[in-house]
């Protein structure tokens, strides 16, 4: 019993210790938080735009930039950390990438939040779940526009294939519903498991002059990223998507929009909400452009046009045929 | 104590804070990894390790000089046919694909054995082409003729054929002597899961193929079968009368193919395949000595395959291949010798001289009747060692060495066993000074017991590109092709077994030498030292690419012109040897393949234009009364341009049909084998059926031929003009 006893006063005795050195910390902590913000909201009369990063410097300092330049006034944009952002009432946050959006949600679930650089699959449940609350600014290019892009090089190419895991197949449903008014058509191949991959991969290839990536960390991965490619090339059949770094990997092209595009349809989003106070539903930005991988091409034996003639090509069809390019 | 405990209780908080940050970070960067490279490219910094990693890995064309290259810097003009035409085309055996390849023509002699090459020569024995199954070279050993129906490569495995028209010894050595055939198959990563498909059809055309595999992050296999069962040509003509031909096959084929990935710069490939069956002959065709019985071909060959592939770096990968390969081939037939005949061979007088033929075949007396067989087994031990380097994307580099033991034992053919060793080292310099021109240099150096003479067979091309879309070429190229161990080495003849009436007990064992029986003594030439022969080719050619708002086309033109020096020609029977190098020829013409693809739409069409003049250019013959034989010296010439058609060709399309059906049609034609012309229309109608979870297919072939007239030879004759087959397949 003396034994216990003194055991409980061995592990009490730090507890309190460090629950007090605790509240001290907490304390300075808080004092730290408010002061810039306090500070910035009495700046002007309208509320500031709070832009947290992705933690990646010169990304987040070429976008801070970018939306400096964007922002009527750029004074209004504060660079925060997500731990600053429990107390940014008021003030939209802008977020880099989906890190740093996740854990604004975790910090802050009242705020109204702009992400950027995400992708369609990530942030649609949130923004469907805070309709003008939650927003983004797309990154990568629309499937649609990436299907044309398949389309630009192989003109030949009528039958497109898509392969999904069960959950991610809805990523593709607008998609297959667009593709006839461009004279395409696609089809899903699902895979169950990971083993059955690359044995569903080699049935799309039968069926589809090309293969169409979208962003679909299940299937499209680092780690699966180069079977895919290699039993596509060998099946003679290219790979277009789901993004520039994917270009470098290996598919032939992808659509991309350009940083400044994102920057802009972001300050146009901030407005919005400033007006009205609700952001637009997310959306990719209007302006895109084609990263090509020229050495694919030529292994191939494809004649690829360039970047541009390949951008101009996909517009040119959108705007025919009234699609997303003629909003 | 307690003091001491409760500091060292604090710091684990802040560790676990601090660690918490760190992990955050990394995983915020993990998942911007993709969006981190992309802000460094715009950057300009260095792009990270991708595409060019396994750049190697990529298929392009790389039959021609071993490097894979784009078609405009290939130092040559290669066809690649893609395992999907050839699927789509409902071509039924493999030796039909390459009525594909402009130049090339495709023919069947003796009891239905289909031969194919390229620029024509002889009908029987082709051996001036070096064919290769995933690098493996798949012609025999010793009698060193390509025998097409027992390859252990099933249609539903090819991923593409690769067919580098013109002499290419620069890289493959001295059988590459009009050509290369390189036959890729699927890798077993791309065929993982399960497949089988049953095709039947008119002459007791029977084909199975069933193949299952995985793929894992380290080791992708597949076991395959394919059973090809056919009942040949419906019948053969004695006089004017129609009589059976026994010249069908069964034929089962096994093969395992695997790569064991056992780092990013280490993988091996390994390869087993088992051939079984029956090949049928006929002993019309085939019976030597009086054949009273067929001599069917037991068919029982099996290969062993391994490379070994290294990568040190993403400019510098090697590979050491083995092989080995071991051709069994049993077959026997009982004959019939009459007694007088049996006088002749104790008396020394030779058996079927024209002016022998009344005495050694008397009607009457008792007849010797044995068992003889024409067994033989051929194994070829092969080692090779490459080596790429890419110094730049404009510099590139491949050499290698190569070793091969054939090894041959046949009592029938060569009297016992014996060995023949090459050696070589090749190479090929790429290198593209100038956006527009790309040179290639490369040759062969090798040597052979054969002729126990080396050779070098160098190749130098210049291309000028514009816009990676259109080349010139202009090339240079020389070959050799040494005889093979039959040509050089034969000891022919049969040995009697089972010899019975008891009366002729004293032959049991008795070898019939073709010394003892030959049918032209004058012509033989037997025993005189065969060179090599020698090929000097010179290329133009053009390759374009024309892209087009809704589709694409593809041009390839090549005009030729080559001397063929000291070819050997003459009669390989066993009672005929007359071969020797004694015609020179002169081939010259142009070759036009092209494609058109449409959304749904594919038009492809080939020709090949073929001039050829042949003379004669061995040592005198001389009839039995002193004068010239000028016959005979017109016959060897002739038999060099048996399958040197003038024009032949191909034109075919594949449509996309509503309701998910796909058809295609396809003309071949060859103009002419001697007196008469190959035409067919093929046919096909498929209903695809593609699932979430699995894909079937139903079609229905139809081949027409267009001529009643049998091609080639006037034993190769069908019932019905319509061949009809209907296929069925499945694949998870």
């Amino acid at each position: 019993m003396k034994d216990k006893v003194l055991f409980i006063k061995r592990d009490v005795i730090p507890v309190v210790k460090f629950l007090t050195a605790a509240k001290v910390c907490a304390f300075i902590t808080i004092i730290m938080l408010v002061a810039p913000l306090a500070v910035l909201a009495e700046h002007n009369g309208k509320s500031p735009v709070y832009l947290v990063g992705s933690g990646n410097r010169p990304l987040d300092d070429h976008m801070r930039t970018l939306l400096e330049k964007e922002l009527e006034n750029p004074k209004d944009l504060t660079v925060i950390t997500a731990e600053q952002a429990v107390l940014a009432d008021g003030g939209p946050i802008v977020t880099i990438g989906p890190a740093a959006f996740s854990r604004i949600r975790q910090a802050n679930r009242n705020a109204s939040v702009l992400a950027l650089l995400v992708e369609p699959d990530f942030l649609e449940p949130f923004a469907r779940h805070s309709s003008g609350q939650i927003s983004g600014v797309y990154h990568g290019a629309s499937l649609l526009r990436q299907a044309l892009i398949g389309k630009a090089i192989l003109p030949q190419a009528t039958r497109i294939a898509l392969i999904s895991t069960t959950g991610s197949a809805e990523l593709y449903e607008e998609l297959i519903d667009q593709l006839p008014a461009y004279n395409l058509e696609a089809r899903l191949f699902v895979v169950d498991d990971e083993k059955q991959l690359i044995p569903t991969l080699n049935r799309a290839l039968s069926y589809g002059d090309f293969l169409l990536a979208a962003p679909d960390k299940a299937i499209y991965n680092p780690r699966t990223i180069k079977h895919v490619l290699l039993t596509a090339y060998r099946r003679n059949r290219i790979v277009v998507g789901p993004s520039r770094a994917y270009v470098k990997a290996g598919a032939i092209a992808s659509g991309y929009v350009p940083f400044p595009a994102i920057a802009q349809m972001a300050a146009t989003y901030l407005q919005t909400l400033h007006e009205t106070g609700k952001f637009p539903e997310p959306d990719y930005p209007r302006e895109f452009r084609t990263e090509i991988n020229e050495q694919v091409a030529r292994s191939l034996n494809i004649p690829l046009a360039t970047q541009e003639q390949i951008t101009r090509s996909v517009e040119r069809r959108m705007k025919n045929t009234g699609g997303p390019g003629d909003e | 104590m307690p003091v001491t405990n409760f500091e060292k209780s604090t710091p684990p908080v802040l560790v676990c804070y601090c660690t918490n940050i760190t992990a955050k970070a990394l995983l915020a960067s993990l998942l911007l990894g993709p969006m981190v490279a992309s802000a460094q490219s715009a950057s300009g910094a260095a792009e990270p390790l991708g595409f060019y990693g396994f750049s190697h890995e990529i298929p392009e064309v790389l039959t021609t000089t071993r490097l894979r290259q784009p078609k405009t810097r290939v130092p040559g003009t290669t066809t690649v046919i893609e395992g999907e035409m050839i699927r789509d085309l409902g071509i039924m055996s493999l030796v039909e694909v390459f009525r594909l390849v402009p130049g090339m023509v495709v023919a069947e002699v003796g009891s239905n054995t289909p031969v194919t090459t390229y620029h024509g020569t002889v009908h029987y024995e082709q051996r001036r082409m070096q064919v290769l199954v995933d690098g493996r070279t798949a012609h025999r050993a010793t009698l060193s003729d390509m025998d097409w129906q027992t390859m252990p490569v099933p249609l539903e495995l090819i991923e593409r054929i690769e067919v580098s028209r013109g002499p290419n010894s620069a890289a493959y050595g001295i059988n590459a002597f009009l050509g290369t055939i390189n036959i890729i198959t699927r890798n077993p990563a791309d065929t993982a899961g399960a497949e089988m498909r049953v095709v039947r059809g008119s002459r007791n055309y029977i084909r199975t193929f069933a193949s299952v595999g995985d793929t894992s992050e380290n080791y992708d296999w597949r076991l395959a079968y394919e059973k090809r069962k056919f009942g040949g040509f419906d019948y053969q003509l004695d006089g004017d009368e129609r009589v059976p031909f026994h010249n069908g096959h069964d034929i089962n084929t096994f093969n395992y193919d695997s790569r064991l990935k056992v780092n990013s710069g280490f993988n091996a490939d390994i390869r087993l395949g088992v051939v079984d069956g029956i090949n049928e002959e006929d002993r019309d065709k085939n019976g030597e000595l009086g054949a009273t019985g067929n001599p069917d071909i037991d068919v029982r060959d099996y290969y062993l395959q391994t490379q070994l592939n290294f990568t040190t770096s993403q400019n510098h990968f090697f590979h050491f291949q083995m092989s080995f390969e071991n051709y069994d081939r049993r077959q026997s037939w009982p004959v019939s010798i009459p007694e007088s005949a049996v006088d002749c061979l104790a008396n020394g007088v030779l058996v079927f001289h024209q002016p022998n033929l009344p005495l050694c075949f008397q009607p009457g007396g008792t007849p010797l009747i044995a068992d003889i067989n024409a067994d033989s087994e051929d194994s070829r031990l092969e080692f090779e060692l490459q080596d790429t380097l890419l110094f730049s994307d404009d510099l590139k580099l491949v050499t290698g060495l190569g070793f091969r033991k054939d090894t041959y034992r046949s009592e029938t053919f060569f009297n016992g066993r014996g060995n023949n060793y090459q050696s070589r080292i090749f190479g090929n310099l790429e290198y593209t000074p100038v956006t527009w021109l790309t040179l290639n240099g490369g040759g062969n150096w090798e040597r052979t017991t054969t002729t126990d003479e080396g050779y070098f067979s160098p190749r130098v091309a210049a291309n000028f590109t514009l816009s990676n879309n259109h080349a010139l070429r202009f090339v240079y190229s020389t070959a050799v092709r040494t005889p093979d161990g039959f040509e050089q080495n034969p000891d022919y003849g049969f040995t009697l077994r089972n010899v019975r009436p008891g009366q002729y007990a004293a032959y049991e064992g008795y070898r019939v030498e073709s010394t003892a029986i030959w049918q032209h003594p004058n012509l033989v030439t037997l025993g005189r030292h065969l060179e090599e022969e020698r090929i000097v080719s010179r290329e133009i050619s053009y390759f374009g690419l024309f892209p087009m708002s809704t589709g694409q086309i593809s041009l390839e033109v090549r005009v030729f012109k080559d001397k063929l020096r000291d070819m050997i020609s003459g009669v390989i029977q066993f009672d005929d040897w007359s071969i020797d190098n004694n015609v020179d020829l002169d081939q010259q013409g142009v070759e036009i393949e092209a494609a058109i693809e449409y959304p749904g739409t594919t038009i492809r069409a080939s020709y090949g234009y073929l001039d050829q003049d042949g003379w004669y250019s061995g040592p005198q013959i001389y009839n039995d009364d002193g004068s010239i034989n000028n016959h005979e010296k017109q016959y060897n010439v002739e038999l060099l341009g048996r399958m040197s058609v003038r024009h032949s060709g191909s034109l075919a399309l594949i449509q996309d049909l509503p309701f998910g059906l796909k058809g295609s049609t396809a003309y071949y034609w060859a103009d002419k084998f001697r007196n008469s012309r190959f035409e067919r229309i093929d046919f096909r109608l498929a209903k695809r059926i593609f699932q979430p979870r699995y894909s079937a297919e139903l079609a229905l072939t139809v081949q027409h031929y267009v001529n009643e007239e049998p091609d080639m030879s006037r034993a190769n004759n069908i019932e019905d003009q319509n061949q009809i087959f209907l296929e069925a397949g499945i694949r998870f």
